[in-house]
């Protein structure tokens, strides 16, 4: 019989993740309890937690990261510990103490680690005197005068980044010296929106790098392991939109360099928990610099528990209770290959801006070797007011080249209605040859496909269908049919389609 | 039957005569022959042109969610200015389109109908097919009753 960590954890976060955290508690005989917003009542992570508590309106800062209603709800309900999942509160370095001196366990790491890798800064300072290898750049400097200095010194192009920065936020490659000055202030001002925090540094801009990151695993005891690497090139706009592991660029030994730079940075910060050593990798030299530390669970967890056959987010809770994290690198052998797709509610016709409604349809592609984690279901709304992200498709298979076919044959049967997602875009960068190849970069995607537009043309298929659904609908429905005007030629499963839930638990 | 869709500003006219068993197809200049296959939860499957092709359809007002093929569209049902002129060719004979139990008749015989409007419903695999008049006319024969079991090609109202 397993020792049960907790009795009961108060989950403060939404969609996909928090469900993700429901079923590793549940596995662990764990009661949860779910927090939602007015927008979320109907929300799936509100179904699957044993019980749910509204915390306000809409807007996170009124809900999901209100720290006081937080407590409050974790105090009420009796949790003993509290999983931030990833974005909101997780990587706030003040809810982690504030959760720890209300007497409750924060499943992350502690708030002094969390407060020095959020600052861009600082943590760069103190991986150079851990020995981890930085990008070449200039911290702790204000004037242009010393920007100017330092830049001239890395040499052009460089990147000017907010020091509290994250998320692909105030941050400006800037390409030669008469540039600078717009690209020091337009950082400045997006980093003084987002993060309160107009502080800057500036380093040297690989523009033909790769972004290579390592999981990394430390327990309160001590001991660090890193849990092998994800290779996340393909982003749009520093955000990440396909990851996979292993990555094409890694052989053993570098892997090896890599992977114990990733504990040195996490020891160098007495690191607990589940975090993420994030590495741009030169691919033509192999030399390899520290970017960031991500305190938390990653979005893209599920490739490394997909290969290493283990549970990332039990683990966490297990830590977060005091158990010892038994494991090294070497106790795992990993398998095969798994990627990532992030099926976003985004329109790539309409410059990637969210798409919002009620999900009419949303069909989980299924198989051996492929796993969803989804925050939607049909009657979901997807609102402006939080990340479009829909769902994770994630396959596993026994090489590179398999795992391809099957992610895209995963997507083909990953259908979506209600909002417009970004399925195709996925498809076009999987079927495109240097993606086959491995060889993807982190600028690929704006450089291949920033003019791209989905197909304009409509097979007939598609025409007969929707001209067959007006003949043809549900059986489910016929109870309202004679409700409708018979002359409306219009609407005939809206009836089928209004789906609520209960909202209280 | 002409059906009207707008996608990204272009407009599509579909014409679907209901046949003996299932329907014939007039797009442009090409023309095609349609079997319903079956559908459910919001699935349509048909034969076209011999081959079975999956789709995923969902209404929402006037849009129409297609999926085909991994792809989806979102597809706006319009009323189509130039609707009107071709309904004389379809055929006042309402055939059932595939065997099944008649689930609702709306219509008597003499009733006035506008084209489009629902006659009588038909339910088959669990699906819901709607018998809609081709054009304006009045309902000649009835031929068949609430609960009626039919079989494929039996005839179910004549529209004059």
């Amino acid at each position: 019989m397993k020792h049960i960590p907790f009795r009961k954890i108060l989950i403060v976060n939404r969609g996909e993740i928090a469900i993700r955290v429901i079923r590793a508690c549940k596995e662990l005989g764990i009661r949860t309890v779910a927090v939602y917003s007015e927008a979320d009542a109907d929300a799936l992570h509100v179904r699957h937690a044993d019980e749910a508590i509204l915390i306000g309106p809409p807007a996170p800062r009124e809900s999901y990261l209100n720290i006081e209603k937080l407590l409050n709800t974790a105090k009420e309900t009796g949790a003993e510990a509290v999983h931030p999942g990833y974005g909101f509160l997780s990587e706030n370095a003040e809810f982690a103490e504030a959760v720890r001196t209300a007497g409750l366990s924060f499943i992350g790491p502690s708030a002094e680690a969390i407060r020095i890798m959020g600052d861009k800064a600082e943590s760069k300072i103190r991986m150079k005197a851990a020995g981890v290898p930085t990008v070449p750049g200039a911290e702790g400097i204000e004037t242009l005068a010393e920007f100017e200095e330092a830049a001239a010194e890395i040499g052009y192009p460089v990147l000017v980044k907010a020091a509290a920065g994250g998320g692909g936020k105030g941050m400006r490659v800037v390409w030669k010296k008469e540039e600078l000055e717009e690209g020091i202030e337009s950082a400045r001002r997006e980093a003084l929106n987002a993060f309160a925090d107009e502080t800057l540094l500036v380093e040297k801009y690989l523009p033909n790098a790769r972004h290579i990151e390592f999981q990394v695993f430390g327990d309160s005891h001590g001991h660090v392991a890193h849990l092998y690497e994800r290779e996340c090139s393909v982003q749009r706009r520093h955000q990440k939109i396909i990851e996979e592991t292993p990555s094409p660029l890694l052989d053993n030994e570098l892997r090896a360099k890599m992977g114990a730079a990733a504990i040195a940075t996490a020891k160098a910060v007495y690191y607990s928990n589940a975090g993420t050593v994030e590495f741009i990798v030169d691919p033509t030299t192999k030399e390899f610099y520290f970017l960031e530390m991500n305190t938390r669970l990653q979005v893209e967890h599920p490739i490394t528990e997909l290969a290493l056959g283990i549970d990332l987010v039990q683990w966490q809770i297990r830590v977060a209770a005091g158990e010892a994290f038994p494991y090294s690198a070497d106790d795992f052998a990993p398998r095969g290959h798994a990627i990532e797709a992030r099926l976003y509610a985004e329109d790539p016709a309409n410059n990637f801006l969210p798409s919002t409604g009620v999900i009419f349809k949303f069909n989980e592609p299924r198989g051996p070797g492929v796993r969803v984690d989804s925050g939607i279901a049909t009657g979901s709304e997807v609102s402006h007011f939080y990340d479009p992200m829909l769902a994770k498709v994630i396959v596993h298979a026994e090489d590179r080249d398999t795992a391809i076919q099957r992610l895209q044959n995963a997507l083909r049967h990953s259908i979506v209605h209600g909002v417009i997602t970004n399925v195709d875009f996925l498809q076009a960068i999987l079927g495109h040859d240097t993606f086959q190849m491995g060889t993807v970069t982190t600028r690929w995607v704006e450089k291949t496909f920033g003019d791209w537009q989905p197909s304009p043309n409509i097979p007939l298929e598609a025409l007969i269908a929707a001209s067959l659904a007006d003949f043809v609908q549900p059986a489910a429905a016929i109870k309202d049919y004679t409700s409708q005007s018979s002359s409306d030629p219009y609407s005939p499963w809206k009836s089928a389609s209004g789906f609520r839930i209960r909202r209280v638990k | 039957m002409k059906s009207h869709f707008e996608y990204k500003g272009e407009n599509y006219t579909l014409d679907l005569t209901p046949l003996g068993e299932g329907f014939h197809i007039q797009f442009g200049e090409r023309t095609a022959e349609v079997h319903f296959a079956r559908g459910a939860d919001g699935q349509v499957v048909f034969i076209l042109d011999g081959r079975k092709v999956e789709t995923h359809v969902s209404a929402d007002g006037k849009r129409r969610w297609v999926s085909f093929g991994g792809q989806t569209w979102m597809l706006e049902k319009t009323s189509g200015v130039a609707r009107g002129a071709g309904g004389g060719t379809s055929s006042g004979r309402l055939l059932a389109p595939m065997p099944g139990q008649v689930r609702a008749v709306n219509v008597s015989a003499g009733d006035a109908v506008e084209k489009g409007q629902t006659l009588l419903v038909l339910e088959a695999m669990k699906m819901e097919i709607r018998i809609q008049a081709p054009m304006d006319g009045v309902v000649g024969r009835l031929v068949v009753g609430e609960g009626d079991t039919v079989e494929r090609e039996e005839l179910l109202v004549e529209v004059d």
